[in-house]
């Protein structure tokens, strides 16, 4: 049991400090058996204040600590260096929540804020008297790694570790590589093709002999964790033979670059299927660069005027896609003035809720009002109206900078201009297990501090599976992902938490419901002393806990989360 | 001067400390590689340490930067050079960089300072902060910021009258008046820029007043009235002290706008005004926060979503243009703006004006380069050139651009952006 | 007629390190409001909370458990779900084996962005706690 116990208190320059009296907090607990040390800190994770907690574990021989201040998400592992650089095992640092979980969560009572956080730094106090040495379980990787999706992001991302000398396996659903970018003709801001960017990188990627292209391929099943994932693959269907073949693949990590569907407007959305003169964005776009006259045809119609209707399926109110889908202004603007360049005649009417050509791209929204383009904002709730009538198609919008007025406009062609949506085929998803944000798209750690990783160790997100964005942001995010994949596993080595089951061999009876309970064959059955008992392989057992609470004599504990640990917290809490 | 250069030689060098230089020294530094970072500055952290809270999580800014910063420092892989500039680079093989490096004297043995703030109570000069965007004062001696890394103070020569009242205060005698600027031969087989950006300086727009109203600020000045970090305990306007309560954001100040040479969009500003006005909203709750804009471009992950909650706080959304702001006798402001959804022009009062600013170019590096040149793009960004397939290269094979030194990005770009940098880096040092 | 203050109940919550927790950290980042008298243990996987560590909350004064369970999101594998129901049946009979109210334990799968429903649930134990409460009473 741990006797001298240190204690920080974070202000976190006011985020906790505005709502819990961190002095307060700090009176309440300096007492407490054990600990010798309580102090509070206008900021726990500066470098200030992790070089005084180095110095006072040395000066007041600590032998734990414990840290309350954000959610553990953000900085467990800042303070677990910390003890470890001081000298002590890293395992022994306990965290207490009390921002999250305290001051913002009860910016409503500030009493009943301190009050808590109280409770929750002495629940830790409480857990650190018995919290143990540990040592992280240590094992050989599989130097490989597996990319799930070969559009944009997920061949930039097997380029980039291939070019590492890392072996890369490229998994694509499709019969070809390349995406959503291969369909595409001319490309905002450098006007290379589509097709010939993704011909461009396809062939880096033949240049290296340690990158395995998998086409109409899929991943069916995976197992085990970061180091070692064993995933299963299988052929599609091919058309002549019915034989499915299935292959399995071992690899250290895993980039998942599953991408984006493009948002299909529903019957009748602006008249979509019900008026053959309106077409969606990625339609417009095939249509204009498979025509090769000067004058742009549509079912045998010569086309001048085209209204685009922006924000199809983007920024609604009801629903999921409450986001901005990002790329879809630009890529507007920028068929909007290709097409004008290429054909005779062309009339452009943008019929927009705000253009948001952020950055550089703003250029090319001002050669498009240079171009002539017609802009005109609608009211968010009030949508333009499209109607059909002697073979023409009208459109009805209220102009938000003339006061509402309604205007109504003629064209030959209507362009919904529709957004990303998450994959509506889920399956790696669910494979992997991956959280997904409140648009539905794959979630990161966190936005700032671990953009491209997961919660799942191991498995890293690439391109617009994790969110909208155009070209060169999906290849940003990628060699993101491919260069913390790579590094993960690099050396040959990973390290996991040694947080795993341990089996009290005296109470064990062996009953085998232990091995039941367990979801990936941690158990063995062994015979110590002439006493058949249960054991835990410590490599494979992944500290979910399971096999715990089935035991019939209690004899199953998960490190971390001994009874004593869980009741003495317990006990703190409700003191 | 030429033969004291120390010969110096490292894996790569980051020019730029800040998020996106730090975050590309991290990288290549886990990956085994030596890390030279050169930074202008005298602390590490760029301009993000000195922001309050980041859109669209409202994470504190110093959260995510402080121990990002503590690891850099801390990193055994990583050399930090802070107050130093690389004057020359040149490529002489495929794999051999020669850079000259001026590191700048401190007046202060930066191992030995504890900051204890002795001398910044002894010394007797004030001049502007610069670290509060001059909204108070600072000592010649000083500590540059509170969570300024390294922490330790910066004897400021330019304005110090050489009394000695530090050098006698100090308790551990690191105040050392003798230092010299140093100079390195650097030799480095991959180079990163991560040199930034700068802020739009509003003097250059004399009809909104800035310089001449005192309650005309900047939205870096305001990001430090709201900062945990803060000036003063409260949000105040400059003028008369006086708790504001009728605020006006004027967003595009210095971005989309012809007359001032930056046609493009800063990508930050809307984002930027929105958090301080929810920030606000929570410091002052009767105050009134109209924000004043040509679009809002809430584009990001998440991004959206925060407009409509700023909306559903009750921020005021005003689509229109400001032509001038002039100043009532008793501090407030008058602001003359065209109501672009209804055509006419208007004027309303606020009791104080925070110009939202855009990032322009850092021109710091135009120079430096010897032999193979560096290529701008038309706004002076270094250019990328192959902005869809790698967008982290340059024009010089081996030199990779990192973060807003390539245009207008946000936060999490620019950590994207500097993830690709290094992942471009780190192949190349494998392959040569 | 005597007026009482209406006081929360204490209620301890078991989430679990990468699904709810995170929606319970969103919840506070998001100051969506909730008693606080709820206290959280993080655990690993919701499946390995054991029957008697609610019962000794209960016995040392909790008013109310809650159980932020994996659902199907749990990384552990779909047993998670059919598994943390047995933990909580179990602890349902022996709830009723020593007189303890078994609606005072209550379970919801909570994804990893779930914050409203995680307040939702919290409330309304919260609100049963107090009104069984004072009935009793």
């Amino acid at each position: 049991m741990k006797k001298n116990l240190g204690v920080y208190i974070c202000h976190c320059g006011g985020n906790i400090s505005d709502y819990v009296d961190v002095e307060k907090v700090r009176q309440a607990i300096e007492h407490e058996e054990g600990v010798v040390l309580a102090k509070t800190t206008m900021f726990a994770c500066s470098d200030s204040n992790q070089k005084e907690m180095v110095e006072d574990i040395h000066q007041y021989q600590l032998d734990g600590v414990i840290v309350a201040s954000c959610s553990p998400k953000l900085h467990l592992v800042t303070f677990r260096n910390v003890t470890e650089t001081a000298g002590l095992n890293k395992y022994t640092y306990v965290h207490a929540n009390i921002r999250e979980q305290a001051s913002w969560a009860h910016s409503d009572d500030k009493e009943g804020a301190t009050e808590k956080a109280i409770r929750l730094v002495r629940a830790a106090i409480s857990k650190s008297r018995y919290a143990e040495a540990l040592y992280p379980n240590k094992f050989e990787a599989e130097k490989a790694i597996a990319v799930i999706g070969a559009g944009m992001a997920g061949m930039k991302a097997a380029l980039s570790i291939a070019e590492k000398n890392m072996s890369v396996v490229l998994i694509e659903k499709e019969n070809t590589v390349g995406g959503h970018v291969a369909e595409w003709g001319s490309l905002f801001m450098t006007n290379e093709k589509g097709s010939e960017l993704v011909q461009r990188i396809h062939n880096d990627l033949l240049q290296h002999e340690n990158i395995s292209i998998l086409t109409g391929t899929e991943v069916v099943s995976s197992k085990g964790s970061i180091g070692n994932f064993t995933l299963t693959l299988q052929k599609k269907h091919q058309p002549v033979d019915n034989l499915r073949e299935t292959m399995e693949i071992n690899v250290g990590s895993v980039v998942i670059a599953t991408g984006f569907d493009h948002y299909i407007p529903q019957r009748g959305e602006f008249s979509y299927l019900n008026n053959e003169n309106v077409i969606s964005l990625p339609d417009f776009k095939k249509l204009t660069d498979q025509s090769t006259g000067k004058t742009l045809l549509y079912n045998g119609k010569e086309i001048h005027d085209i209204a685009y209707i922006y924000c199809v399926g983007s920024r609604q109110s009801e629903g999921e896609n409450k986001y901005c889908s990002r790329f879809c202004c630009i890529s507007t603007i920028h068929t909007a003035i290709e097409t004008k360049k290429k054909f005779k005649g062309i009339r452009n009417f943008h019929l927009h809720r705000g253009i948001r050509t952020y950055g550089k791209q703003e250029l090319l929204y001002d050669e498009a009002l240079q171009n002539g383009d017609i802009f005109i904002q609608f009211h968010d709730d009030f949508p333009p109206e499209v109607s059909f009538k002697n073979k023409k198609t009208s459109l009805k919008v209220k102009d938000l900078l003339f006061s509402d007025k309604e205007l109504l406009l003629d064209a030959d062609l209507v362009v919904l201009v529709t957004g990303m949506l998450p994959r509506i085929d889920q399956s790696i998803g669910q494979l992997f297990k991956l959280p997904k944000g409140r648009d539905n798209f794959y979630n990161e750690i966190h936005m700032k501090l671990r953009p491209v990783e997961t919660v799942i160790d191991g498995i890293t997100l690439a391109g617009t599976c994790q969110g909208p964005k155009n070209i060169s942001e999906s290849v940003n995010s990628a060699l993101s992902a491919a260069t913390k994949a790579f590094s993960s596993i690099s050396n040959g080595l990973v390290e996991t938490e040694p947080i795993v089951a341990e089996i009290n061999g005296n109470s064990c009876v062996w009953c085998g419901e232990c091995l039941k309970a367990c979801p990936f064959e941690a158990i063995e059955q062994k015979e110590i002393d002439g006493k058949i008992i249960a054991v835990v392989n410590k490599s494979v057992c992944k500290g979910c806990g399971m096999c715990a609470p089935v035991c019939v004599p209690n004899a199953i504990d998960l490190i971390g989360y001994s009874d004593k640990e869980i009741f003495s917290m317990i006990d703190a809490l409700v003191q | 001067m030429e033969e004291r250069r120390k010969k110096i030689e490292f894996d790569a060098l980051v020019i730029g400390a800040g998020i996106a230089g730090g975050e590309t020294a991290l990288n290549i530094a886990n990956n085994g590689y030596k890390v030279l970072l050169v930074e202008k500055d005298h602390s590490i952290g760029g301009k993000m340490i000195l922001l309050s809270k980041v859109f669209p999580t409202l994470d504190c800014a110093a959260c995510i930067t402080t121990p990002k910063v503590s690891e850099i420092a801390r990193h055994p892989n990583i050399t930090v050079f802070t107050e130093s500039e690389v004057t020359s680079i040149v490529k002489k093989t495929e794999s051999l960089f020669i850079a000259k490096i001026t590191k700048n004297p401190r007046y202060v043995h930066v191992e030995d300072c504890t900051a204890c703030q002795l001398c910044e109570k002894a010394c007797p000069v004030s001049v502007r902060d610069e670290y509060q965007f001059g909204l108070v004062g600072r000592k010649a001696a000083y500590i540059p910021f509170s969570i300024a890394n390294p922490k330790a103070a910066v004897i400021d020569l330019e304005q110090c009258t050489l009394c000695g009242a530090c050098e006698r205060v100090c308790p551990t005698h690191c105040i050392d008046f003798t230092m010299e600027t140093e100079c390195f031969e650097l030799q480095v087989k991959t180079v990163v820029l991560a040199t930034g950006f700068q802020l739009f300086d509003p003097l250059k727009i004399p009809r909104f007043g800035y310089g001449k109203y005192k309650n005309v600020v900047t939205s870096m000045q305001m990001e430090r009235e709201i900062a945990p970090t803060r000036p003063y305990h409260t949000i105040l306007r400059p003028g008369d002290g006086k708790i504001p309560d009728q605020i006006a954001y004027v967003l595009c100040t210095g971005s989309r706008d012809d007359s001032v040479g930056n046609p493009v969009c800063s990508q930050v500003c809307c984002m930027y005004s929105m958090k301080q006005a929810q920030l606000l909203m929570g410091a002052l709750p009767m105050a009134d926060i109209t924000i004043y804009y040509i679009d809002i471009r809430s584009f990001g992950k998440g991004f959206e979503e925060f407009y409509q909650q700023a909306k559903d706080m009750g921020v005021n959304f005003v689509k229109g243009k400001i032509g001038k702001i002039s100043e009532k006798e008793n501090g407030n402001l008058i602001l003359r703006y065209e109501d672009i959804q209804e055509g006419i022009v208007k004027e309303a009062e606020h009791d104080m004006v925070v110009l939202s600013v855009g990032m322009l170019s850092n021109q710091s590096v135009h120079q430096i380069f010897d032999g193979e040149m560096l290529q701008f793009d038309s706004l002076n960004f270094i250019w990328q050139s192959d902005l869809l397939g790698s967008p982290a290269k340059t024009n010089i094979d081996g030199v990779f651009v990192a973060g807003t030194a390539s245009g207008p990005m946000d936060i999490p770009d620019s950590i994207l952006s500097a993830g690709s940098a290094s992942s471009e880096a780190i192949s190349y040092l494998i392959q040569h | 007629m005597t007026s009482f203050v209406k006081k929360n109940a204490k209620i301890l919550v078991f989430s679990t390190e990468k699904i709810s927790d995170p929606a319970i950290d969103m919840a506070g980042l998001l100051k969506l409001h909730y008693p606080p008298t709820v206290y959280t243990i993080t655990v690993p996987c919701s499946s390995g909370i054991k029957p008697n560590w609610i019962l000794h909350a209960f016995e040392k004064g909790f008013d109310g458990v809650f159980i932020a369970a994996d659902g199907t999101d749990c990384v552990f594998g779909e047993s998670c779900t059919e598994k943390t129901g047995k933990v909580v049946a179990m602890t349902h009979e022996k709830m009723k084996q020593n007189n303890l109210d078994p609606a005072r334990l209550r379970m919801a799968a909570l994804c990893s962005v779930c914050s409203d429903a995680f307040v939702r649930q919290v409330r309304s134990l919260n609100e049963y706690l107090i009104k069984t409460r004072y009935s009793e009473k």
